[in-house]
């Protein structure tokens, strides 16, 4: 895929811009992945899939062939995302899942099939994870999605938001911090 | 025993904790520990990621239809004279550098030169003084030879106290003599070097002889031509510089 991202690379650049449609197709889930984390909300994911594809064209030209096109597009993607968020104030609406890993001890939340009881309990725990999410700044959201539900490294989410490790490091605390305290009181539901 | 702090629990649970396996092992003896990372892990894990749907082929495409009219084709041509302009960037850079070096090359020779110009400066006073001290040195020796060709010259042939003590002072002035014509020969005076020369034969012929007979001294005088040297050297004398007195010369020291 990488040697083909080269090629297609190549051809737009030669003035085929019909090529790109390639680099879209290939991407775009990705894309659309992490922008929809990010933002919250699929509407806004869209844009920023459109957004992120114009910006990428825009700059093909200086774009360096030794690194990969995958990973240079998503960190196009993680700062439009992210600018749309600082610009909008986007409330990204987090859910808590419906089945946890086993393996993690995540908390057993309702399932769609479970009493009514159960399935409000659900609705207020994913509310309640959205409320929490909204209270940290949008670095602090960035950082930790990219950690929690992308699973990178620091130095990948350093690289990513353009900030040095060691913020990066701290954003992912002080995120998973304020969430343990604003949900704190569901422990006892849980 | 030292608990583990919220970031290293929090370390710990994203795997990327420094000490992992220490800190695995103080959760599993204490309990307070133990009951922190569980509540960590029940938080963590409840956030999950917002449920999207998939998007699919026609997503993209419609994605790509919203794109297109926006994206104007590269050109070639432009991207040529990017090259070229890069191309003559490179030139230009490397032209600069060969400037530059060229620069502090010439800078350097000319800072060498300012500072071996000064150092000269600096120096001729020294030199000065030493040429000085060379000639009153010289003029000592000079004088000291011309001395003993006088006495040379007026000799009695039964004297041999006073015979002993030119030969004496021969054999003195033959060492330094021989130093001063080397010098002369390296300073590039022929004139001196070629007078000093003739005067060595003197001395070494006065010094050498065993006894100093007046048939000796006789024979000495007239193949040497003591006179003719004799008068050689008042010249020389005569040549020291204008500045410098009798008494001064007489001040010389030898070597």
């Amino acid at each position: 895929m990488n040697g083909n991202d080269h090629s297609v690379i190549r051809a737009v650049l030669a003035g085929d811009k019909e090529a790109y449609s390639l680099l879209v197709r290939a991407h775009g889930q990705t894309v659309f992945r992490v922008a929809f984390r990010i933002v919250g909300n699929e509407a806004d994911a869209e844009e920023i899939v459109q957004e992120t594809f114009l910006r990428a064209y825009q700059g093909l030209a200086g774009f360096e062939r030794r690194s990969e096109f995958g990973t240079w597009i998503y960190r196009i993607a993680v700062n439009c995302a992210l600018n749309r968020v600082c610009q909008t104030g986007v409330d990204a609406e987090y859910r808590c899942g419906e089945e946890s890993d086993p393996e993690q001890r995540i908390v057993q939340v309702a399932s769609s099939t479970a009493d009514p009881e159960r399935s409000v309990l659900s609705r207020e725990i994913g509310a309640a994870h959205a409320q929490a999410m909204q209270r940290l700044t949008a670095t602090e959201r960035t950082a930790f999605i990219l950690r929690h539900m992308e699973d990178r490294s620091t130095g990948e989410i350093a690289e990513l938001l353009g900030i040095a490790p060691n913020a990066a490091k701290q954003a992912v605390f002080r995120a998973v911090h304020k969430l343990r305290r604003e949900l704190a009181p569901l422990r006892g539901n849980a | 025993m030292t608990h583990l702090s919220e970031e290293e629990l929090i370390a710990l649970y994203y795997g990327e904790s420094a000490n992992d396996g220490d800190a695995r092992r103080h959760l599993n003896l204490c309990r307070e520990c133990w009951t922190q990372f569980g509540e960590l892990e029940q938080v963590l894990g409840g956030i999950r990621p917002p449920a999207a749907s998939q998007r699919g082929a026609e997503f993209f495409e419609r994605v790509w239809q919203g794109l297109r009219p926006a994206l104007t084709p590269y050109d070639c041509s432009e991207r040529r004279g990017w090259r070229i302009w890069m191309r003559w960037k490179t030139v230009g850079l490397v032209t600069a550098c060969a400037l530059l070096l060229a620069l502090v090359f010439m800078g350097g020779r000319i800072w060498e030169r300012q500072k071996s110009n000064a150092a000269r400066v600096t120096a001729s006073p020294n030199r000065q003084a030493s040429q000085r001290l060379v000639v009153v040195v010289l003029t000592d020796h000079l004088d000291r030879t011309e001395r003993l060709l006088v006495t040379l010259d007026h000799a009695k042939a039964g004297d041999s106290v006073e015979n002993s003590v030119l030969q004496t002072q021969a054999q003195e002035l033959l060492a330094s003599n021989r130093l001063y014509r080397m010098s002369a020969n390296e300073a590039g005076d022929p004139a001196l070097a070629a007078a000093l020369e003739r005067l060595e034969r003197v001395l070494a012929e006065v010094a050498n002889e065993p006894t100093l007979s007046a048939a000796d001294l006789d024979r000495v005088r007239k193949e040497m031509n003591t006179e003719a040297i004799l008068f050689e050297i008042r010249v020389l004398l005569s040549k020291t510089p204008n500045g410098m007195s009798g008494a001064e010369r007489g001040k010389g020291v030898s070597i």
